[in-house]
């Protein structure tokens, strides 16, 4: 059952921008793409091993910033740009994680916070290298052809599937860490550290891999904000409301399940269009409302409960 | 003709006259605004500004007979919806033309968004010179870039006998806005050798302003420039910059918070004197301005000031390029047209004369499609009982300048 | 040396204001282990509960006080009884994220009732600060200054001598042996989130006449308080008050002789470098 509705899933995924000619229609998935993605990258360190982090914007911000500067200092092809994007993300994960890990629980989760706006500030005021808040902008991407056609860049097709492919690989990367015996770990870490650590496993060597691999695919992400929106400055790729935003749709879609941060992100996207269209004075009200709605009634996330009443839970 | 061909005939008639009503639809224009958020009642200016410019322009029979319309989409001061509106506007709505934005940072996104689209983006208040110096040639703007907007105090320190600055303290925020302003000002005043005593940069939004002021205070500034984009750091950064006893011959304020009512109706009398030298809001000397002024306050209640002004401004100029198109219904050739039509805007609106052109700017930005009377378009005034009125340059003064300040501290 | 005087001044002012924000945080926190993200809001509702008081009925701030302290305390207790109280044994999580949802379905109704426009409110008489051996002092903070110090020691006493006061700390200290000993934990924890949120409400009332109010100050506000509450060690009232007027104090000094873009950066510095080497914060119960 779990097979088909995954092979369902990925037939929709490949065909659905397909489906419409409204460029506008199409934004709106690949945002959807673009937050399972973020949702799924968080699930890793936050669902997986309950660390909650409250700046994972950081790795956002580093990937994104990666790929423009080395597109225009460099020359860099964005899209080997991205990928560098991730690295330097993982490799910044390295000492925040190494730091903030010595800390637990909500200590962990403040630690974070601190970081991300260290960051930010630094950004802002770094001139020299990010060109602070005047930002940075890029008016054209290289020309690129795939079998004999220059790509369009105009449309918005080309970015669909790069950002189905960063999607399907964090997805795919979630189902397997959550298969495997780095998984179990990080299970056993959130359910109860101190006998984990009694164990013999090396909960610090694991949540800092955690943080890395979450770290990568965000910067992964973020290196995708910067080719798709052209545009980057610290307050866009920086903030804090950019990783509450990560939290909530891990949380809404299911914790620790692989399929909840697709349900969390259409759950999410469409409610903010919707409301942003109907109520244009108050959708965030209905955000905030919606949030506590689901937490009280349904922690253990969408998916979590459509997942148990489906019998799919093993 | 038979009883029934006749009734036939008849029908179709009228559907094909009522399908040619049809084709006259209202002329579109896009404006993402800020409708909900922190930055909201900036965007309610604009709705204000447009609604009261194409009610009196449909009023007056429309553009070459259709009406106009603007349609603002709410970007809540973010980015990535600004860019996202913007499509929307372009592609659903299918816009014909672009204005608004109201904050540099959305305003870069429209722009990108509006070169890519191939829509005219007919930008009205945002003031970051990226915007028009990025050869982006969909884009265009009738109102001052932020390096120009110190362009009336330049002219004032200079003109005005022993009103050069001794020294500056230049204290800004960590803006586009800000950075730029305070770039444009402090090049100028190493240009004239006035020394930098201070140079701060300060988070926007920041809550206390004391420590820097007790560190101005520290310099014994002869003139202090302040730069915010934010309305609240505008007021406490000048509440405490008086509350720590700092007492230079002169403030000045660069636009942005500095030029917004609140500003004086929160700080009384603290606000007495403060300069803003900033993007005008029309020569108020001159009777159309005056006109369009006593009609806002019918209207509305207050007086317009810039934002309202140069919202109602950009409908009159896409309006006059609207007519001087050919429209086919066609809407990419269209759009192209408008552009086209654009290019060739000379006309005076009650912002002031408008014509747009390739030039450069005073930080060395490479303009495109800048409105080449900005120069003239920056306006020193100063706060006098609760209004902010023009004093210098004399051809646009309401009245006359205070300076030095008579010193507030007791 | 005038100028460090002047810094000082005004950075334990400031920080005084910051500290009965962050008591409101801690003391939940202590006895419910819970943080809570919509304090900020809290806070907020108690700004504009003194700024409507003054501006519709001229009342002074300084007396609302005694208006809405005890009307945001029956509120808290009914965020509590009615919110929070199903959602807590959910988990750390699942409590913070839902806090998180509240702050922003309270600061966007706000928003959407009170709009966005900036206000301040201007005491006639806290025009012009007062100048003891020529350093500035604002009047309102100072008065503000006083009051915060007079609802602390009411606070203590409260903690200390009476029976409620104890039934809070034991709770605080251990909740399944407090109840052992015939404490409601129940009724305590839903009294200690009406406290909180009393004393949030009323550092917003005192800070109103010092500051600017619109909606979503609560965000701003909430950062500075997770910086102090941590400096000081979760759950710690001391620890709390010293936390404020340190960051109160590095902000301060750190913006006239380090750097004014940066000042905010060194607060969160300094947080990361106590979390690190002393994680319980300065007075902290010993969590880390």
């Amino acid at each position: 059952m779990k097979h088909i509705l995954a092979a369902v899933g990925v037939l929709i995924l490949f065909v659905a921008p397909l489906l419409t000619n409204n460029s506008f229609y199409q934004h709106l998935m690949i945002m959807v793409l673009f937050w399972t993605l973020l949702g799924a990258s968080w699930n890793l360190l936050g669902g997986f091993a309950g660390q909650v982090s409250f700046g994972h914007a950081t790795f956002l911000g580093i990937g994104a910033y990666t790929t423009m500067l080395f597109y225009l200092s460099l020359n860099m092809s964005p899209w080997l740009g991205m990928i560098a994007g991730g690295v330097l993300g993982a490799l910044v994960a390295l000492p925040i994680g190494l730091i903030c890990f010595r800390l637990r629980g909500p200590y962990f989760s403040l630690a974070t916070l601190a970081v991300a706006e260290i960051v930010r500030l630094v950004a802002l005021n770094w001139d020299q290298l990010t060109a602070g808040p005047v930002g940075l902008l890029i008016t054209t991407l290289p020309p690129l052809s795939l079998g004999g056609h220059a790509v369009n860049w105009e449309s918005k097709i080309p970015f669909y599937y790069i950002a189905a492919a960063l999607m399907l690989f964090a997805t795919v990367l979630t189902y397997a860490v959550s298969r495997s015996r780095f998984g179990a770990y990080l299970t056993a870490i959130r359910e109860d550290i101190d006998s984990a650590e009694a164990v013999g496993i090396d909960t610090v060597g694991v949540r800092v891999s955690a943080l890395v691999l979450s770290a990568f695919v965000v910067g992964l992400a973020g290196g995708f904000y910067s080719v798709y929106f052209r545009y980057i400055d610290p307050d866009a790729v920086f903030a804090i409301s950019l990783s509450v935003e990560m939290v909530f749709i891990a949380v809404v879609g299911g914790l620790a399940t692989t399929a909840g941060p697709v349900v969390g992100a259409l759950v999410l996207v469409s409610i903010a269009e919707v409301f942003r269209e109907r109520f244009a004075a108050g959708h965030l009200i209905f955000y905030g409302l919606f949030m506590m709605l689901v937490i009280r009634y349904l922690p253990e996330g969408i998916w979590g409960r459509l997942r148990f009443l489906l019998g799919l839970t093993r | 003709m038979s009883h029934k061909s006749k009734i036939l005939a008849v029908l179709s008639l009228s559907l094909a006259l009522s399908s040619g009503g049809l084709a006259q639809e209202t002329l579109k224009i896009g404006a993402p605004q800020p409708m909900t958020g922190p930055d909201a009642p900036f965007g309610d200016k604009f709705q204000k500004a447009y609604s009261m410019a194409v009610e009196e322009i449909n009023a007056k029979g429309g553009v070459n007979g259709r009406k106009i319309e603007v349609i603002i989409e709410d970007h809540q001061a973010k980015n990535p919806l600004a860019a996202t509106v913007a499509e929307k506007l372009i592609t659903q709505n299918q816009v014909l033309v672009l204005t608004g934005g109201r904050a540099s940072g959305q305003a870069v996104e429209i722009a990108s968004v509006a070169q890519r689209l191939k829509t005219p983006y007919m930008v009205d208040h945002p003031s970051a010179d990226i915007i028009t110096s990025k050869g982006f040639e969909w884009v265009f703007r009738n109102n001052p870039t932020g390096s120009i907007y110190p362009e009336a105090f330049n002219k004032f320190i200079v003109d005005v006998p022993g009103a050069m600055p001794k020294s500056a303290a230049v204290v800004y925020d960590n803006t586009v806005f800000g950075k730029t302003i305070a770039n444009s000002v402090m090049t100028f005043l190493k240009s004239k050798n006035v020394p930098i005593v201070n140079d701060e940069a300060y988070p926007v939004n920041s809550l206390d302003f004391k420590p820097i002021m007790t560190k101005v205070k520290g310099n014994n500034p002869d003139f202090v420039l302040l730069v915010a984009v934010s309305t609240t750091d505008a007021i406490l950064m000048t509440r405490h910059a008086k509350e720590m006893g700092v007492a230079p011959r002169a403030f000045v304020g660069f636009g942005g918070g500095f030029g917004v009512v609140d500003f004086a109706k929160q700080l009384g009398p603290l606000s007495e004197n403060v300069f803003s030298s900033a993007a005008w809001s029309g020569n108020p000397n001159e009777a159309a301005t005056k006109e369009f002024y006593a009609k806002f306050k019918a209207k509305y209640g207050f007086l317009p000031k810039e934002h309202e002004v140069e919202g109602y401004a950009a409908i009159y100029i896409i309006a006059d390029a609207l007519k001087r198109a050919k429209l086919t219904g066609n809407v990419d050739a269209d759009r192209e047209a408008v552009r086209q039509s654009l290019l060739q805007t000379d006309m005076t609106t009650v912002f002031g004369k408008i014509k747009f052109g390739n030039w450069d700017g005073p930080l060395g930005d490479k303009y495109t499609n800048q409105n080449t009377y900005s120069r003239e378009h920056s306006v020193l005034a100063q706060w006098k009982a609760g209004e902010l009125l023009n004093v210098w340059p004399k051809s646009n003064a309401e009245t006359g300048y205070v300076f030095p300040d008579v010193a507030l501290v007791r | 040396m005038e100028i460090f005087v002047q810094s000082v001044v005004s950075g334990v002012l400031t920080g005084s204001l910051y500290a009965m924000i962050a008591i409101g945080l801690t003391i939940v926190f202590g006895v419910m282990r819970i943080i809570n993200l919509a304090h900020g809001e809290m806070v907020m509702l108690g700004m504009f509960g003194a700024y409507w008081s003054y501006t519709l009925w001229g009342i002074d701030p300084f007396v609302s006080i005694l208006i809405w302290s005890p009307l945001m305390f029956l509120v808290g207790m009914a965020i509590h009884r009615f919110l929070l109280r199903d959602v807590i044994p959910k988990g750390e999580l699942n409590t913070l994220l839902y806090t998180a949802g509240l702050s922003l379905f309270v600061a966007n109704l706000a928003l959407f009732f009170w709009t966005g426009d900036y206000r301040t409110l201007n005491l006639p008489y806290a025009q012009w600060p007062v100048r003891p051996f020529g350093i500035a002092v604002p009047i309102a903070l100072a008065i503000a200054f006083c009051m915060a110090i007079a609802i602390t020691t009411a606070l203590y006493l409260l903690l200390s001598r009476t029976d409620i006061g104890r039934a809070i700390r034991a709770t605080a200290q251990n909740s399944q042996s407090a109840a052992l000993m015939g404490v409601n934990v129940k009724r305590i924890d839903t009294i200690t989130f009406g406290v909180g949120t009393a004393l949030a409400a009323a550092a917003g009332v005192l800070l109103v006449p010092s500051l600017y109010l619109y909606p979503t100050v609560g965000e701003i506000l909430i950062t500075k308080c997770f910086v102090i509450v941590v400096l000081g060690g979760l759950g710690s009232v001391p620890g709390a008050i010293a936390g404020a007027i340190l960051l109160g104090l590095v902000e301060s000094l750190g913006a006239v002789y380090v750097s004014v873009a940066y000042k905010d950066t060194i607060g969160f510095v300094l947080f990361l470098l106590v979390l690190l080497f002393r994680p319980s914060g300065l007075f902290g119960v010993g969590r880390s």
